[in-house]
This record gives structure tokens, sequence and C-alpha cells, in this order.
């Protein structure tokens, strides 16, 4: 740690903002999209005003700029981008060819409600149905949080046994546009945490003759995918790495999942995101009634944090998901069945009741989540062990 | 321009290298196509007789791969390991000089 914390009050964007300028990318290519717009907007003001070095490209898609930064990126260059929701939709394509080519590229996703019905505001499945798509998904609670992954983002995805793309999360509005207090870090101390010169793979340049995003079929396709398994697998322990350097550096702590009052609990809120927040000030208030309960925060969707979640979990009644994202037909919430998988087979496991909540920026009341905890202890009285709801809709 | 392809690929390609070995991202090393070996698939063989042979260079202008070379004595011959057995410069052989057979392996 050096010198004074210097505190500011920033929105979630422009947090990002403001750390992606003290990252100083090489290449930006980005296309503004509601909620994630600020970011890009601030941004082409510290372009605009000399403040970084960055190469801003101005492209007429999300498809396109994510096949700008695929581009820049396999020129070693460090590259930025940011979008939500729609947005994200239309760079699915591009994402595979950026993990599959291995392009260390970072992505603020300002989570947003899907069309139709159009909505603009928070919620988190555009970012939750990437996760096939081999790229680095870290969600973040607040604006401070969405500074310093936007910092750690870069610190992942360049390592040497990772080279994937990272993206990370902040909901559409409760967080992008929320005014929060941000504890900020210096210039050197990211240059340090980052350094500009990094170790890169094959380039793409006129001094080198290779050959780059070449056919490969039924031979040799199945050998690029398990590097990239390998890779992704590595990221597990880059990120444990990463935050615990991060965690000295700003004296901040950062873990890859956080835990709330969890020791003696009986039951547990999983979620992730801005409802973590509900959920700790819930089991406050359940806490101050005498109910043991505790909150797991997931910050690491993306290589799935499988063994922390178990032993977290471990000896719990049950665990009560709030997943504000929504899948149709599903045998479970997002983040519930993945949490099934780790989960299953193991000993002193906790049931699971998850509930799909808040979509299209839907407010979660604390009130309601303490409803949710009723139900769910109801649910494990009457030997309940998996369970799905929607809450919070009228019927 | 490399005619070959370089080592390490020929190495990869021959010793059929796994995911540890590969570079990363697939990023193949540069060559031309005359660094891939494309004809050992092709089901026809193109068998010239050079007698036959009036030297008009019809096969050699039609064939879709440029597998037809011309000798010295300016008689044609198939470059097997382009050729894929289309049988396009049999068909345009005015003098009949080209026989498609079938490759048994």
């Amino acid at each position: 740690m050096s010198g004074v914390r210097q505190v500011v009050g920033m929105t979630g964007d422009e947090a990002v903002a403001h750390a992606a300028k003290l990252v100083n990318p090489d290449v930006v290519a980005a296309y503004p999209i509601t909620p994630q717009t600020i970011i890009v907007e601030r941004y082409s003001d510290f372009v605009n005003n000399g403040e970084v070095d960055t190469s801003f490209i101005s492209v007429e898609s999300e498809h396109s700029a994510m096949s700008a930064c695929v581009g820049a990126s396999l020129t070693g260059a460090r590259v930025f981008t940011a979008t939500a929701s729609a947005g994200l939709a239309l760079m699915y394509e591009i994402l595979y060819v950026a993990s599959g080519l291995r392009c260390p590229i970072v992505l603020a996703v300002a989570n947003r409600a899907f069309s139709a019905p159009i909505n603009i505001h928070g919620e988190c499945t555009d970012q939750l149905v990437c996760r096939d798509a081999s790229w680095v998904s870290l969600f973040g609670e607040s604006a401070q949080e969405a500074y310093d992954e936007t910092i750690l983002s870069f610190k992942i995805a360049e390592h040497p046994d990772v080279m994937l793309p990272a993206m990370f999360g902040i909901e559409g509005f409760i967080v992008t546009h929320a005014l929060e207090r941000v504890e900020t870090l210096s210039k050197q101390q990211v240059e340090d945490f980052i350094p500009a010169s990094r170790i890169v793979r094959d380039r793409f340049s006129p001094d080198e003759n290779k050959t780059f995003g070449s056919l490969v079929l039924q031979d040799y396709y199945m050998e690029i995918k398990r590097q990239q398994e390998e890779a992704m697998q590595n990221a597990y322990k880059v990120t444990k790495d990463a935050m615990q350097e991060f965690s000295e550096m700003s004296g901040r702590k950062m873990e890859i999942i956080e835990k709330y009052h969890l020791e003696d609990a009986e039951y547990a809120f999983v979620s992730y995101g801005a409802t973590a927040g509900n959920a700790k000030a819930v089991v406050d208030r359940l806490r101050a009634k005498g109910e043991k309960v505790g909150a797991l925060k997931i910050r690491l969707f993306r290589p799935f944090p499988s063994l922390d979640i178990f032993q977290a979990l471990s000896g719990i009644k049950a665990a009560i998901i709030l997943d504000r994202s929504v899948t149709f037909g599903s045998p479970g919430t997002i983040v519930q069945t993945d949490i099934a998988s780790a989960l299953y087979g193991k000993e002193n496991v906790p049931s699971l009741h998850g509930y799909i909540n808040g979509l299209g920026g839907r407010v979660l009341t604390l009130p309601e989540i303490e409803e949710v905890y009723e139900m769910s202890k109801e649910y494990n009285n009457i030997g309940m062990t998996s369970t799905t709801d929607w809450v919070g809709y009228r019927k | 321009m490399t005619k070959e392809a370089p080592d390490e690929f020929t190495r990869w390609t021959k010793e059929k290298w796994g995911s540890s070995q590969l570079p990363m991202g697939g990023t193949v090393p540069y060559h031309t196509a005359y660094g891939y070996k494309t004809g050992d698939r092709s089901a026809f063989k193109a068998i010239t007789d050079k007698e036959k042979c009036i030297s008009c260079m019809n096969c050699y202008y039609y064939c879709p791969d440029s597998a037809i070379i011309m000798n010295d004595d300016l008689k044609a011959k198939c470059d097997m390991v382009f050729c894929k057995g289309c049988g396009i410069c049999s068909k345009h052989c005015p003098a009949d000089a080209i026989e498609m057979r079938r490759v048994t392996r």
C-alpha cells in the first residue's frame, strides 16, 4: 500500500472508464448502448483530451467492435471494449473467435435485459448466457468492484497461462448509474500491477510470417479447443493469485467468492452482482432476529469455482439462490444448475432453492427476500431439496 | 515464397501433435498452398500417354488445380500430389491421351 487513499464519488460506468484510463489500453473499439454508454463516452473524452494513448475506433455495430478488438489484440495490443444486452448478443459470434484465437480482450458488460419486450434495465442473463464462450467471467456488486475488476481483468486475461478474453458485469442502472463512493488507485500502482511490457504470443505483424484463423477441421479442432479448456482451468488459479495480489496492493479484500456470516449459518443466500448487497442487508436483519443465516457472493462465474462453493456451503441446510436472470424450461436457474452440478454426489451438501427475480430491473425488496427465506425454510421442513420459483411478479 | 511447408508444420502434421504441443489458438507457420499435399484423397488418377500427347496444352489450361505439369519435351504429365481426379483434362484432350484410372488403396 502506498500513499493516502483517494476517495471519489463515481457511478459504476464512470468507475470503469476511470479504471480503464489508468490501464491505458492501446485500442478501444466500442459502440454505445444503454446502460454502457457512459463508459465509452467518458473514455472518448479521455482520448480527445490526450489523457490516454489509446486509438479509439468508432465502429458501426458491436459485431464490428469485437471484430476490431480481435484484430487489434492479435497484433499484441492491449484492448478494451464495453457493451450490454443486445450488443453482447450481436458480439456473440465474435466472442468465440476472440477466445479461439486467444485474444486477451477485456470487456465491460453493463448487464441489461434482453428484448422483447424491449427493456433497458438491469438483468444478468446477457452475460450468463455467454458462459460457454471460453471467456473469464466476473461479476461486481458496486462501483468500487467495477473499478477493481476493470484492472484485475487485464491481469487475468493477459497471464501467459491464460491468454483468454475476460468480461466483467455490473448491473445496468442499479450499479452503472448509481453514484457511489470509490477508492481510486494511482497510475503507478496500476502500472506495477499490470506492467506495459507483457509476454505476447505469436503476433500478427508484417515481420512475422504466420497464418492466423486458419481452417482447422476434424484432425486438429479438438486439440485447439482442449487448449482453451486447459487455459480456463489455469484461469482459476491465476484469478485467485491476482485477487490476492490486488488485495495487498489496494488494501481491499477481494476473493473469488465472498463469505458473509457463513461460519455458523444454517441457511445461506447465494447471489452475485448487486443482489449480493441486498442479501447481506437481509442477513443483518435476520441475524438481529436470531436467525442463523449467512450469504455467499460469487464474483468469479467462469471458470466456475466449484470447490470453493462446495467448501463454503458444506454443512449448511439450504442455499437460497437469488438469480437475477431468466432461463426457460431449465431444471433450475442458471447459477443454481451450476451449483447443483458442483455439489452433486458430494456428502453434507445443502438443498438448493433457486429464485428467478429482478427481471428487467424489477426490484426485489428486503422484505421480499425475507419472505423468500421463510419460503425456503418451509420447503426444507417438508423435505423438498431442490426447488425453483419466480418471485416478485404479479400473478 | 517458400514452396515447401516449414519443418515445424511438416513435423506436426506427420507426428499428429496433440494439444500440449500445438501452437496456441491454431496459429500456423506461414507457407503457400505448395505445403499442403491435397491430392492424396483423389478417387481417380490421370494417366497421360506420352506417345499420344500432341502438346496442345488444353489440359494444362483447363486443370482447375494447376496439377498438369508440362515437361521439357512439352508432353503433359499429372502431378498426383495436387490432382483431385476430376477428369476435366481427360474430357478436353483432343488426342484422347489422358485416361482416368480408379485409385485402389
